[in-house]
């Protein structure tokens, strides 16, 4: 995890990064590839109660409880349907595994650090806080997240308050 | 590439400094045990031998790998304790006490190491001068203390020291093929040296040129000079598998022989002769100690734990096996799932070896849950330390009973039962056991006594924790409870009074003292015994004394339950919180302040609609519509209201905390037969959820 993360930094400007892209509504966002363990369908979850509606519940990955958050519900982006395209990314933040719905999964880019600009206040669904800055690929914009702070963070709820 | 080589070695030492941690904590507890154990007038040589081992093992550990400041104790130690084991420095009571405090010096820098702790340099010069003191103290004066046949050239051992030593010469020579037959000379040679002081030599008077050489074939004969008190027939039963009789010649000494015994007949030691004598030789060495080289019994049999082979794992190496054989009994159940719909007589090959894979795997799931079990006397065992300075501090005697040590638990509850039982201890120490006098005027013995009794009692783990002191006294309880707004009235129950005791911050100490009295104990043990999904439970007799009793699971990992569906959902109910199920007639169903109550067997139980505490949509809202499940935790009796009964299993239990956070009112998670995830409902959580209001104003 550690080690993932740093590597791409320290080696500099040299190496661009991968970014996985994916679709929520009509946006296109990305997050660093490294943080993606692997995608996969939509599978019946078991509902938790008293949950935020966005925590769609846990699912069994392998012996592994997993759980499983839509962020179409949690930032009001699209339509939540849930059908044999729906798909789920499953990544790997903060040592812990966590599934996030999306509406669909596009690409991986490589994006030299050069072509991240600073994210402007109030461009997009997310706060400011949760973006790492917006990229450009072929005159399209791609809103980059933070995905380690945004599923750390209180909003997301998936943390005990404790820890 | 030197540099990196040696860059490398300095990586595989590193590795080893957990092992080198581990077996010296190992060592250090065996320590403390003898130490305790040991009788001051009349000290058994063994458990000295053993002593000398433990110390003597940590310093060779620590020369190794390079914690230079940890051989300066144990050397000093080591120094007394041969002086003591060799009848040059008679034992007393005042040295198993510097012992102690020296066997915790080191495991103060050992922690150093290990942990980063701070060690007080002062504290370990201070015991390493005590120990000098004592060692050059205690030399010539204590000298007439040794036996007086003794040599007083070296330092005889007690086993050999004596008037019946005398000065053996054997001769062995053995058959030609004994290295064929996988005898190994090198155990031959340990077992005389326990007998008494051995020299070895090997001779070898008809060596075959080289070019005809096997070096398969025995052509040598050893010859020793034993110093023992063993007589013949002792020493040829040692032979008595490698040997025939006429292959042996034992010949007597003088017994103050001094000259090295002359050589016999045949010619020795020739050039050839030194390297086959090398492994006696090399034997010898290991056995060496930088101030003694011959003293026996150093080395000797080890005691009969280390008899029993193990290997050390890791302990996430363990829990990952028991997640992997956990999955297998899923994917298992999923087949058998699966494979029900099958017609019986069509796929019968399927049928019967799925069954056999269902024995396979519970046997598997048996096997595996079985090597975390560890036994309790790990945690027992370092009772009669703490029982006997406490008793010294407090000037009361105690005597320490333990019963079931071998009795097993998970080894994570073990860790985490060992502080709850501290507390109980030194609470039975300080508040429960009187003092000799008041023993006696109450007409009971000086001594008191505590027993920790550890027992299986079905899927449980019991452990008893008794006194035979003064018993709780119920109207102090009451006073102090009173004095710190505890609630409580004269009309409660005495096991509702006993249970005040473990309400936060009461202490019935009438002086807080650094062993007890600060009110953090009993809460803490009922908290900590919770957390375990453990119960606490407390009686006691005036006069005769207290019986805290905690009752554990077996293991953490594993749970019976009954599967119920509630609106879709599946949830696990604890097996061990059901009393029963039934479905309620509606007149059975009454309501006291807007609150639906059963009506079963004269008892009014609190109605909990799982449905309702879950926020699920269910078509079964009414009690007559569903099941109720009436559960039990530490006497506090509900009804949950569920849709249907489904199944019994046992589940293995998942965490939700690992990439979630906690759920109210489940204890975890699990996997189903079919993949999916049910939530394991945590009963007291509920019902601590359904008074939620009522609970907080309370604390």
């Amino acid at each position: 995890m550690q080690t993932n993360q740093e590597t791409p930094e320290k080696s500099g400007a040299a190496i661009p990064r991968e970014y996985l892209t994916f679709t929520l509504g009509a946006e296109e966002y990305g997050i660093d590839i490294l943080k993606v363990q692997e995608i996969r369908g939509y599978d019946a979850v078991t509902r938790i109660a008293n949950a935020p509606e966005f925590l769609k519940g846990v699912i069994n990955l392998r012996g592994v409880i997993v759980p499983i958050v839509d962020m179409r519900i949690k930032f009001h982006l699209g339509t939540p349907h849930y059908d044999e395209f729906t798909v789920v990314i499953i990544m790997n933040v903060l040592n812990r595994v966590i599934g996030m719905v999306v509406d669909g999964v596009s690409d991986v880019v490589a994006l030299e650090p050069e072509q991240i600009r600073p994210a402007p206040e109030l461009g997009s669904a997310l706060d400011t806080r949760y973006l790492t800055g917006l990229g450009t690929v072929n005159d399209q914009m791609l809103i980059l997240m933070d995905i380690e702070k945004l599923m750390g963070s209180d909003e997301m709820q998936l943390m005990d308050s404790a820890a | 590439m030197t540099a990196s080589q040696d860059h490398n070695t300095a990586i595989d030492v590193g590795r080893f400094n957990g092992v080198f941690f581990e077996e010296c904590t190992e060592h250090l507890a065996d320590m403390e045990r003898i130490l305790v154990a040991l009788d001051p007038e009349n000290p058994d040589g063994e458990e000295l031998n053993a002593l000398f081992r433990a110390a003597h093992s940590i310093k060779g550990g620590a020369g190794i790998f390079g914690f230079t400041d940890l051989t300066v104790v144990t050397h000093e130690l080591e120094s007394l304790l041969d002086r003591v084991r060799g009848n040059e420095i008679r034992l007393a009571a005042a040295m198993i006490d510097l012992f102690l405090e020296a066997r915790d010096a080191i495991a103060m820098q050992l922690a150093g190491h290990r942990d980063g702790t701070p060690v007080d340099q002062a504290v370990i010069s201070d015991i390493c001068r005590r120990l000098r003191d004592q060692i050059e103290g205690n030399t010539a004066p204590l000298a007439e203390f040794s036996s007086p046949a003794a040599d007083p050239d070296f330092c005889s051992p007690s086993s050999a020291g004596g008037t019946g030593s005398r000065r053996l010469e054997i001769v062995f020579t053995p058959d030609n093929d004994i290295f064929q037959r996988g005898v190994r000379l090198e155990n031959l040679f340990n077992e005389l040296a326990q007998l008494g002081e051995l020299s070895v030599k090997a001779d070898l008077p008809n060596t075959p040129p080289f070019e005809t050489f096997d070096p398969e074939v025995c052509h040598a004969r050893w010859l020793f000079t034993l110093d023992t008190t063993a007589d013949e027939e002792e020493i040829r039963e040692i032979f008595e598998f490698v040997a025939e009789r006429e292959q042996l010649t034992i010949t007597t000494k003088e017994e103050h022989e001094t000259a090295p015994p002359a050589a016999p007949a045949s010619q020795t030691g020739d050039l050839s002769g030194d390297t086959a004598a090398e492994p006696a030789a090399s034997l010898l060495g290991r056995r060496a100690y930088d101030r003694d080289e011959t003293a026996t019994g150093a080395f000797g049999r080890r005691g009969p734990e280390a008899a029993e082979s193990s290997i050390r794992v890791g302990v996430t190496k363990v829990d990952q096996l028991i997640n992997q054989v956990g999955e297998l009994v899923i994917t298992q159940s999923m087949l058998a799932q699966m494979a029900a719909v099958l017609d019986p007589v069509l796929f019968e090959n399927i049928h019967r070896g799925l069954l056999q894979l269902e024995r396979n795997t519970r046997d598997l799931q048996q096997s595996v849950m079985s090597i975390r079990l560890v036994p309790i006397s790990i945690v027992l065992s370092r009772f009669p330390r703490l029982v006997r300075d406490l008793a010294a501090k407090l000037g009361k005697q105690v005597e320490l009973r333990t019963v079931g040590e071998a009795t097993e638990l998970d080894k994570g509850l073990i860790e985490k039962i060992s502080d709850p039982l501290t507390h109980l201890v030194r609470n039975c120490l300080d508040h429960g056991l009187e003092s000799p006098e008041a023993r006696m005027a109450a007409g009971k013995g000086p001594v008191g006594t505590i027993t920790l009794r550890a027992s299986q009692v079905g899927g449980r783990i019991v452990i008893d924790v008794l006194d035979d002191g003064a018993g709780l006294n119920r109207e102090k309880i009451l006073r102090k409870a009173a004095e710190r707004g505890i609630p409580a009235s004269d009309a409660m129950t005495d096991d509702e009074v006993w249970q005040l005791i473990f309400a936060p911050g009461f202490s019935t100490a009438e002086t807080v003292t650094d062993i007890s009295g600060r009110g953090v104990g009993m809460d803490v043990v009922m908290r900590n015994v919770q957390a375990l999904s453990g119960r606490v439970q407390i009686s006691s007799e005036p006069g005769a004394g207290t019986r805290v009793t905690i009752s554990l699971p077996l293991t953490l990992a594993i749970l019976d339950g009954l599967s119920v569906a509630v609106g879709g959902e599946k949830f696990i109910i604890p097996l061990n919180a059901i009393i029963e199920s039934l479905q309620p007639r509606p007149e059975e169903i009454k309501t006291i302040n807007g609150k639906n109550v059963v009506h079963v067997r004269g008892e009014y139980l609190p109605l909990l609609p799982l449905h309702a505490l879950f926020n699920l949509e269910t078509s079964v809202t009414k009690a007559e519509e569903g099941i109720v499940v009436l559960v039990d935790v530490e006497g506090e009796k509900a009804a949950l209201l569920v849709d249907s009964l489904l199944d019994e299993h046992q589940v293995v239990i998942k965490s939700l905390e690992a990439n979630y956070r906690k759920v109210e009112g489940t204890s975890g998670a699990t996997i189903l037969g079919d993949g999916r995830v049910a939530l394991i409902l945590d009963v007291h959580a509920l019902l601590q959820m359904k008074k939620g209001i009522k609970q907080a104003t309370l604390m």
